[in-house]
């Protein structure tokens, strides 16, 4: 309607079933009711606008108001995201929720203000299993095969410290390369496991829990401060309510897509504590390797977090 | 091709277009190749060039930028010409005026489209005004950071950081090289666009458009016939 | 309202004959710039990206390389002997074997007007020789050329995949069944046809010209189970080795090789001069000098005018799509067509229509990325398989390829032929009426698209 703020909010999942997507609609859905005649949002799902890729790009063009791309997708703007890819890091979604909402993480949010964005709330997909053509349980399972990983070099160090090959490749590609063999493996949550029925096409699912896919939703800081502050804070306050019950909501939709895997015939392979500690020493020399990207303390930071858990 | 050529006869003319067909043709070389390498390695050595996909992604975009002003040169871009061919000179005439107007109008707007979108990523401002450029809009926000997601810079990493990143060094190429096509392959597409509107109101040419995609494949079968 | 503006102003510059491309993208820029405050760096943004962030659509520049390299290096003519062979020998034999041709390397070529030009050059010529009418000859030939787009591999099933994110893999096996009905009901037809008017038949020259005729074709033929393999792998042997993007520059590589390095029909060792081939080992710096050899160069660059030209219409066809989703006009559609109790049945009804109309005026590859976005969130809520639309939508474009007034088919067949175009529209319409039945049949019958997909690759889930 004229006289509304327009905010387009552009991802690339589906509307319904995904984490994202369905905090997406309940974000627009509440905008629109209890703002209405200031904001108006509109979503486009499943990068029917724009991909991960672009959206940044447009973002900062003033083309599009609202984004919350993976964690990985920031790399040009600032490393210290790369903590949430080094392996291991992390004990469980708390552990990366405690952090998120520490002061260190807070600050990690402003990291790219000089680069135009700002971060507003980093929301959950959840924790990263792998899964093979073959029965993966001891981390030399892994040795010689071919990994779908998002592109960076976290997760492309990480696969080469487990012996696997790491492949570049479309997301929409990934099903027929898995079922057809043209990759052996990917790592991914386990509603985009479940979402993507890769267990379909996969031996199993090991339960690795090694790694985390979360999310940042960012706006550009010029179109923020564009804003009137009343409307900002009504904004901003809107989108942290939403992103603490969606985030609340996410254990239970991870949970459910990991027993749907099972009731659909999936096989899920569970871990002991030495055969998970077998992963850990071979993954974890990974972090040496990016400590000045993250910072020390970071680290230190997150550790201390796992620990209080 | 089978449209009208405005004849190269110049040693410069004949070196200009050897030097477009050359490298459009090479760039699919390079494309192909890439592509094809990264298999063996995939396949036989359990091993992959990282960069290839998205080296290969840039280089099928700089083909098709560059090829396009070269299809307006040799007039081969695809059209409808049904009632080109039912109306007399005098309409086709205007016709064709028409449709020149129209593609010296999508070259104007993207040019300025092209440039507002590469300019921030080379540290340029862009253009302020929304449909014609009204001067350059200073609070341009330098994007020389932004780089590509795989590709390693080649050669003259330092100089690029000094000049363009303020000195902090990239350790991917920075995107505003890919991206140069884009104003780049718009400026020469305006150009050639600006010929054939030339050409066709000199008389030497009478459209911008051959409808016949396979004629060129034809003549050349049936030379080989022959 | 303001949609039926856009698409006015494309056909307006269509008609006055503005390049394809450009009336797809000003009307779009025209419109962004009336109607919305997206930026023209956004366009060209799009632009850029059609090609840098459309993985899928790298299989268009590699399969027509691969299909150029096939045409000028002697596969063509190797599977024409072949076909002959085989089926030369039945009433209307040189026909029929037209059409088995056709099918064969429509199994290699991405492309209906490729398929015409190497198969429709020397068949026509040779049907004329044995008797047949020149119109017959052209109308079987325009006709069967068309499947080269629903034969696997395909440019419109590439960009069909891409546009609506199917997997292309799926899209390729759902061409299969199709394809070789469509081939079986032509041939059939001609056979009766050839019976009624009693057309000339071949003799019969035994089984050892069939062995010949199939060694000599082999290496040609082995591209078909390259790419087979390459992208299905072989159950219990082996994975898949590639996707089908890359399965299209390996036979790219593949048809370069046989065509320079074992028929020899072009490039340094080919004969000239009066000279024979040579061999390799005649001529070792041929494996260097074959790289930049006039017809290496001339075969590449003809690749690259032909990819630039589609590429420039699929780019802007992107743009419009852009507007259309920055709009949300395929959303007001659907809710308009849901609200109207359109039920699937219907809904195809008009989809056919649509793009029937549409392929009068459009080259197919610009129109399937305007249409597909626009039908396919309305197929999926009316719980139609977007693999079996996917079938759909290519019979209409082979359709559209033999009517006019746009009609690749034709232009290429007249070419070929020697005959105007209005000579091949009346020769094309007998058999046009095949493929119209044809099209009928697979758009009832949505398991002959589905059945192979998905016993081979499992049911289609559809997410992103
Ligand atoms: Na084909
Ligand atoms: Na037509």
């Amino acid at each position: 309607e004229d006289g509304e703020i327009v905010v387009k909010f552009a991802h690339v999942v589906n509307a319904t079933g995904h984490p994202k997507g369905v905090a997406a609609d309940t974000l627009a859905g509440r905008v629109n009711d209890e703002m209405n005649g200031t904001m108006c949002m509109e979503v486009f799902p499943n990068s029917t606008l724009y991909d991960d890729d672009q959206v940044l790009e447009a973002m900062l063009q003033g083309d599009v108001q609202l984004a919350a791309p993976s964690l990985s997708k920031f790399e040009t703007f600032t490393k210290v995201f790369r903590i949430f890819d080094l392996p291991f890091m992390f004990k469980n979604v708390d552990a990366v929720d405690a952090f998120q909402t520490s002061e260190t993480g807070q600050a990690m949010k402003d990291s790219m203000q000089r680069r135009g964005l700002q971060g507003l709330q980093f929301w959950h997909n959840g924790m990263k299993q792998f899964s093979a053509n073959v029965p993966l349980v001891s981390p030399a399972d892994a040795q010689g095969l071919k990994f779908r990983v998002q592109p960076s070099d976290v997760l492309v160090a990480q696969m080469e410290a487990l012996g696997a090959s790491p492949q570049p490749m479309a997301f929409s590609e990934v099903y027929g390369a898995l079922q057809t063999g043209v990759v052996d493996g990917q790592e991914n949550t386990w509603s985009n496991i479940w979402g993507q029925k890769f267990f379909e096409v996969q031996d199993g699912t090991t339960e690795t829990n090694h790694g985390i896919i979360d999310y940042l939703v960012v706006a550009s800081v010029d179109w923020l401060d564009s804003l009137d502050p009343a409307v900002r804070d009504q904004f901003l306050t809107i989108l942290e309510e939403v992103t603490v019950a969606g985030n609340a909501a996410v254990g239970d939709l991870d949970a459910q897509a990991r027993q749907s895997i099972l009731d659909a015939g999936g096989v899920i392979r569970e871990l002991s504590d030495e055969e998970r500690q077998a992963w850990v020493d071979v993954m974890k020399p990974v972090w040496e390797q990016f400590e000045g990207d993250v910072g020390a303390d970071n680290i230190a930071a997150a550790q201390e977090i796992n620990a209080s858990m | 091709m089978s449209g009208q050529t405005d004849a190269a006869v110049s040693p410069l003319g004949r070196f200009v277009n050897a030097l477009e067909e050359m490298v459009i043709a090479y760039i699919l070389a390079a494309m192909t190749v890439i592509t094809f390498v990264n298999v063996v390695l995939r396949y036989v050595f359990n091993h992959t060039i990282l960069w290839g996909l998205e080296v290969t992604t840039i280089l099928f975009a700089w083909l098709v930028l560059l090829g396009i002003s070269y299809g307006f040169k040799r007039t081969a871009h695809l059209g409808v010409d049904a009632i080109l061919n039912i109306v007399g000179p005098g309409p086709k005439r205007v016709m064709v005026l028409l449709s020149a107007l129209a593609c010296l109008v999508y070259g104007g707007l993207l040019m300025k489209g092209a440039w507002d979108y590469w300019a921030p990523f080379a540290g340029y401002q862009r253009t302020e005004g929304r449909i014609i450029p009204t001067g350059f809009d200073d609070r341009t926000r330098d994007q020389a950071f932004y780089h590509t997601e795989q590709v390693p810079v080649p050669f003259g990493g330092e100089f690029l950081a000094e000049r363009f990143n303020m000195g902090e060094s990239y350790d991917k190429l920075p995107r505003f090289i890919p991206y140069f096509v884009l104003p780049f392959g718009v400026a020469l597409m305006l150009f050639r666009i600006i010929q054939a509107t030339i050409g066709v109101l000199a008389g030497r040419r009478d459209s911008l458009i051959v409808s016949h995609e396979a004629e060129d494949a034809v003549a050349e079968a049936r030379m080989a016939e022959n | 309202m303001q949609v039926v503006l856009l698409f006015t102003m494309v056909m307006g510059l269509l008609l006055i004959g503005t390049p394809i491309a450009v009336a797809l993208g000003l009307s779009s820029i025209i419109f962004l710039l009336a109607f919305s405050d997206t930026s023209l760096a956004s366009v060209a943004q799009s632009l850029y990206q059609a090609m840098e962030g459309h993985y899928t659509l790298l299989a268009i520049p590699f399969f027509i390389l691969a299909s150029s390299f096939m045409s000028t290096g002697g596969v063509a003519k190797r599977i024409i002997r072949f076909s002959i062979a085989c089926v030369g020998h039945l009433r209307g034999g040189l026909a029929i074997a037209g059409v088995f041709a056709c099918m064969i390397f429509a199994a290699l070529s991405g492309s209906s007007p490729a398929t015409v030009v190497a198969i429709g050059t020397i068949v026509i010529a040779a049907m004329k020789q044995a008797g047949y009418t020149k119109e017959f000859a052209a109308g079987v030939i325009c006709n069967a050329g068309t499947l080269g787009i629903l034969i696997p591999p395909s440019i419109v099933m590439v960009v069909y995949a891409s546009a609506t994110d199917v997997s292309v893999g799926r899209m390729f096996l759902a061409g299969v069944i199709p394809g070789l009905l469509a081939g079986f009901m032509l041939m059939v037809t001609i056979y009766v046809m050839a019976i009624v008017r009693d057309m000339p038949k071949g003799e019969w020259r035994g089984f050892g010209e069939i062995g010949a005729s199939f060694l000599d074709a082999l290496w040609g033929l082995m591209l078909i189970v390259i790419i087979m393999v390459g992208i299905y792998g072989i159950p219990g042997l082996t994975g898949a080795i590639f996707t089908p993007t890359e399965a299209a520059a390996v036979a790219s590589v593949y048809a370069f090789v046989v065509a320079v390095f074992v028929y020899r029909d072009m490039g340094p060792l080919a004969a000239r001069d009066g000279q024979g081939r040579k061999s390799l080992l005649q001529r070792p710096q041929a494996l260097v000098t074959a790289l930049f050899h006039r017809d290496t160069r001339n075969t590449l660059l003809d690749a690259a005018r032909l990819t630039v030209m589609l590429m420039f219409i699929i780019a802007n066809a992107l743009i419009l799509k852009h507007v259309l989703t920055d709009e949300q006009i395929p959303q007001s559609i659907a809710r308009a067509m849901l609200d109207a109790g359109f039920g699937p049945i219907m809904f195809l009804v008009v989809v056919n229509v649509i793009l029937l109309i549409g392929g009068q005026f459009m080259e197919p590859s610009g129109l399937i990325v305007i249409v597909a976005p626009l039908v396919f969130p309305i197929a999926i809520q009316l719980g139609i398989d977007p693999i079996h639309l996917g079938i759909i939508m290519v019979v209409n474009m082979e359709i559209g390829m033999i009517t006019p007034p746009v009609g690749l088919n034709l232009f290429v067949t007249s070419g070929v032929a020697g005959m105007s175009m209005m000579a091949v529209v009346r020769a094309a319409l007998p058999f046009l009426a095949v493929l119209f039945v044809f099209l009928i049949i697979v758009t009832y019958v949505p398991w002959l698209s589905t059945w192979l997909p998905t016993s081979r690759m499992g049911p289609e889930i559809i997410t992103n």
